[in-house]
């Protein structure tokens, strides 16, 4: 049976300030559209064309019951895709890649998980999960219908009434969405795909998913890999100070940067004129639409500046024009502004039902009142923690068990990745999470931002890491390495703008 | 039937009795693969670029962020004449002033293109200008407010039918040359031994003289050359088993691998081919005078089958090779390679063409064995 399943790109826009988007938001944006998937249910593989892949791979499914406590009930279909190796000299082995969000197709990113474990794929079969709620995996998507992404006021929206239209449009019991049925997922899977031990992969959420399949499968894993690690003992709600940190640290390396700063010497002065502005009331703009260029009003709430610069600080080409963006917007031009959140309109393909079922279940309740009143002192920690309290009341999922929050304790081998200027995960969540890892590597990357194995540096350091089986002897001396890139300082460039008062240069330009 | 057997024996007994021109004629089949992959092992090392490239980027700092971009990617400007590669990025004296104003800044790359073990960095280098390019592109975009995926007007998606294996059908048409090849080497010696060699030490006149047909004396001299062509091909068989697995093919991105059943398949077809090669080589041998002759001989006729699996490797010849003995015969094993089906029909109509040529020339040969002409070498 040959099936086309098209895949509806998940746009939300209130998940700009409310989703915790612990995911890879990178540029240029994902490609999500149609794949062709020649399926079987029988829980065995066949071959498939993926985007972005020109190879054949393999696709294949396996059906599980919604609910593990009926396992006579509905059951769903958790789709997966097999990357073969090019030379497949561990068999029983796979290397298993799990996407962020909480909401990311792991399927879909196939083309990128391709290029960052090119070398793992050598000899290792690279095994990809949408796990469930995302992707072809039963999508828990909120569809938000034709809303005018550039005109729209999300800070007028009625954040609860939203959530209430999104669980409306569920079919499915959305309770049943966890982390932890997710990992009885991968178990299925490894089962059908045949193999017997997995090397394990995460990406920001992915690394939660990764600790507690550590947890409860221990003699499945082969190795462990974190990248951008959010802590079992942490709710990610908390990433509201991680956001405010690399800000910081933003204004600080343009400060630091000779030619950033002599461009925009007053950039903090200018971020606190555009946020207090924007506070006050929002401001509208007649422009041309980024893509299709017709005639639009474009509305700036703060709301959707402060997401554009926190999505921005996620990859380091965006993070480049952010001074430039900030101090055109603190002048009255916005036009940068309007380029990013462009971007990041198209380049959220979350499923928000997903998103929402982990959170409210796994994270709110950590929230108590001394985490809240940090929250509160932080702009992007108030806004997500009121939107998603809103929500969470909304969609009433069941809390998790106490002991999920437990921290793993293992003496596997483990590989924990940390970008410092990370807008999401900071180093220091991964030293909380390692805390009882017996066998346990920590690598930071000084200049590198959420999710490091992007990095050729990085993914060399996995693929070693996969092979030898052991943190101890890596060779991870191009970790340190200075990447930093230069800030654009005019609409067109980074290199230092040719000095007007030197007149050689300037002769020279002339002739 | 009997006395073919006979015969057949002491034929072997007799080649086996010089072991050092038995195994002569097996060196062939032993070393052939693995010279081969040591080849490949030291090609693949020269052939890829390596993770840590090293060229020469003049007038770094007008450039710095492309620079820096560069290095994160692994390629990075080194005095150090040992390590470093002769490839050349000159960036332009008005590079900053023209990316300031969002014209085109001019970078010029200087290598030499036929330079077959710089090919690939060059390639390298190019895609990462070409990459570094385009985000650029993108961000100027953005920071005008257009959204970078205007100018991107197709999304091209390749679905590549290649398998991992038929990627690699060029070298294992190779190996399968070498493995056809190896049936008209391996016999040979024992071929012009038993024949020429035979009438030079004066025995075969004396065989003749035995209650013996010349058809029993013919076949027995064919089936102990093909026993030792088959043994070539078994051994070679084996060797490169083991010998392509070592290199390390992955590099390149595809595997080779000789799985049991075409190890199995090659025996069958390689029985008709050896066949073929047994009488042919007797029968040249047969004509010529002596021993030294019929190896002049030998080589210059074993050129014609060499020729033919050679233009069917490289695809340089027309359809109708396909039908022709040995080259046909290579072309369906390089289906079954490419995972594709086995072409039957054409597998069949082959080998029995290989098979009735062997056949005339059996009987060729035992014609002219009647004659005291071809008996003495007058």
């Amino acid at each position: 049976m040959k099936a086309r399943t098209r895949y509806q790109g998940v746009r939300r826009l209130s998940l700009l300030t409310a989703a915790t988007l612990l995911a890879v938001a990178g540029l240029p944006a994902k490609a999500v559209d149609t794949h062709q998937l020649e399926k079987k249910l029988d829980g065995a593989s066949e071959s498939c064309y993926l985007s972005g892949i020109s190879d054949r791979v393999r696709c294949g499914v396996v059906k599980v019951p919604e609910n593990p406590a009926k396992p006579d009930g509905k059951q769903i279909e958790v789709h997966y895709a097999v990357l073969p190796a090019i030379k497949p000299s561990f068999p029983n082995e796979a290397f298993l890649a799990i996407a962020g969000g909480p909401g990311q197709s792991a399927i879909d990113h196939a083309d990128g998980f391709d290029r960052m474990f090119r070398k793992v794929r050598q000899t290792r079969d690279i095994l990809l999960i949408d796990q469930r709620g995302t992707g072809r995996s039963n999508l828990l998507a909120c569809d938000d219908g034709a809303i005018n992404a550039l005109a729209f006021n999300d800070e007028s929206a009625d954040t609860t009434a939203e959530a209430q239209k999104c669980l409306d449009a569920q079919s499915a019991d959305v309770t049943q969405y966890g982390s932890l049925n997710a990992v009885n997922d991968i178990e299925a899977v490894r089962k059908a795909a045949g193999y017997q031990k997995l090397h394990v992969y995460g990406v920001s959420y992915g690394t939660r998913m990764a600790q507690l399949y550590l947890k409860l499968h221990p003699e499945q894993v082969a190795t462990t890999i974190l990248d951008g690690v959010v802590p079992m003992q942490q709710s990610v709600i908390a990433i509201g100070e991680a956001i405010d940190r690399a800000v910081a640290l933003l204004l600080a390396d343009c400060k630091a940067n000779e030619a950033c700063n002599s461009q925009f010497p007053t950039l903090e002065a200018d971020l606190a004129a555009v946020h207090t502005q924007l506070a006050q009331a929002p401001v509208s703009n007649s422009v041309r639409h980024p893509l299709t260029g017709e005639a639009e009003t474009f509305l700036l709430t703060r709301g959707k500046f402060a997401a554009v610069v926190r999505l921005a600080l996620y990859s380091p080409t965006t993070r480049a024009l952010l001074p430039f963006a900030i101090h055109e917007a603190a002048r009255g031009n916005y036009q940068s502004i309007l380029g990013l959140y462009g971007m990041t309109v198209g380049g959220l393909d979350m499923a928000a039902g997903m998103h929402n079922a982990v959170v409210c279940g796994e994270d709110m309740h950590r929230i108590d009142a001394a985490m809240k009143s940090r929250l509160e002192q932080s702009y992007y920690g108030s806004e997500m923690f009121t939107a998603l309290n809103k929500a969470c009341k909304v969609w009433n999922i069941p809390q998790v068990a106490a002991d999920f929050a437990d921290g793993v304790t293992t003496d596997k081998p483990v590989l924990l990745l940390s970008g410092n200027l990370d807008p999401a995960t900071p180093p220091s969540w991964a030293e909380l999470a390692m805390a009882n890892m017996g066998n346990a590597r920590h690598l930071v990357a000084p200049y590198s931002g959420h999710g490091i194995a992007r990095e050729s540096c990085a993914a060399g350091v996995i693929a070693e890491f996969v092979s030898e089986g052991s943190a101890k002897e890596l060779d991870t001396g191009c970790i340190e390495k200075d990447i930093r890139r230069g800030f654009y300082l005019n609409a067109s460039t980074v290199e230092p703008l040719p000095q007007k008062s030197d007149k050689q240069d300037a002769a020279k330009a002339s002739e | 039937m009997k006395r073919i057997m006979t015969m057949f024996r002491k034929e072997l007994l007799d080649a086996a009795r010089d072991k050092r021109s038995v195994m002569a004629g097996l060196y062939y089949a032993i070393g052939t693969p693995l010279i081969m992959c040591g080849l490949f092992m030291v090609l693949i090392n020269q052939l890829s670029s390596p993770d840590d490239l090293f060229i020469k980027i003049d007038n770094a700092d007008k450039a710095k962020d492309l620079v820096h971009y560069l290095e994160s990617k692994g390629v990075s400007h080194s005095d150090d004449a040992t390590k470093v590669k002769d490839i050349r990025l000159v960036i332009g004296d008005e590079y900053p002033a023209q990316m300031a104003k969002g014209e085109a800044a001019l970078v010029t790359l200087v290598a030499d293109n036929s330079d077959d073990k710089l090919q690939k960095s060059i390639r390298r280098l190019e895609a990462l200008l070409q990459q570094y390019s385009a985000e650029m592109g993108s961000l100027r975009l953005i920071a005008r407010g257009v959204d970078p995926r205007v100018v991107q007007p197709l999304k091209v998606e390749v679905e590549d039918q290649a398998t991992a294996d038929s990627k690699g059908g060029m070298i294992l048409g190779l190996a399968i040359f070498t493995m056809i090849y190896s049936v008209f080497i391996s016999g040979m010696n024992l071929a012009i031994d038993t024949s020429a060699g035979e009438r030079e030490r004066n025995s075969l006149a004396l065989l003749l003289s035995h209650p013996l047909s010349t058809r029993e004396l013919v076949w027995s001299k064919i089936l102990a050359v093909t026993s030792f062509a088959l043994l070539g091909v078994i051994l070679i068989l084996i060797v490169s088993k083991f010998a392509y697995a070592l290199v390390p093919w992955q590099q390149l991105g595809f595997a080779i691998n000789l799985s049991p059943s075409f190890m199995l398949l090659m025996f069958l077809v390689a029985v008709p081919i050896a066949l073929l090669a047994a009488s042919l080589q007797l029968s040249v041998s047969f004509m010529a005078k002596t021993f030294k002759e019929a190896q002049s001989y030998l080589t210059i006729v074993l050129f014609v089958p060499l020729m033919l699996v050679m233009a069917s490797t490289y695809q340089v010849a027309p359809d109708v090779l396909s039908w022709l003995p040995l080259s046909g015969q290579q072309q369906a094993l390089m289906e079954v390679v490419k995972g594709k089906e086995l072409p039957l029909a054409q597998l069949l109509v082959t080998s029995a063409a290989t098979l009735a040529i062997a056949l005339v020339l059996a009987l060729v040969m035992e014609r002219s064995l009647k004659s005291e002409k071809v008996v003495f070498g007058l």
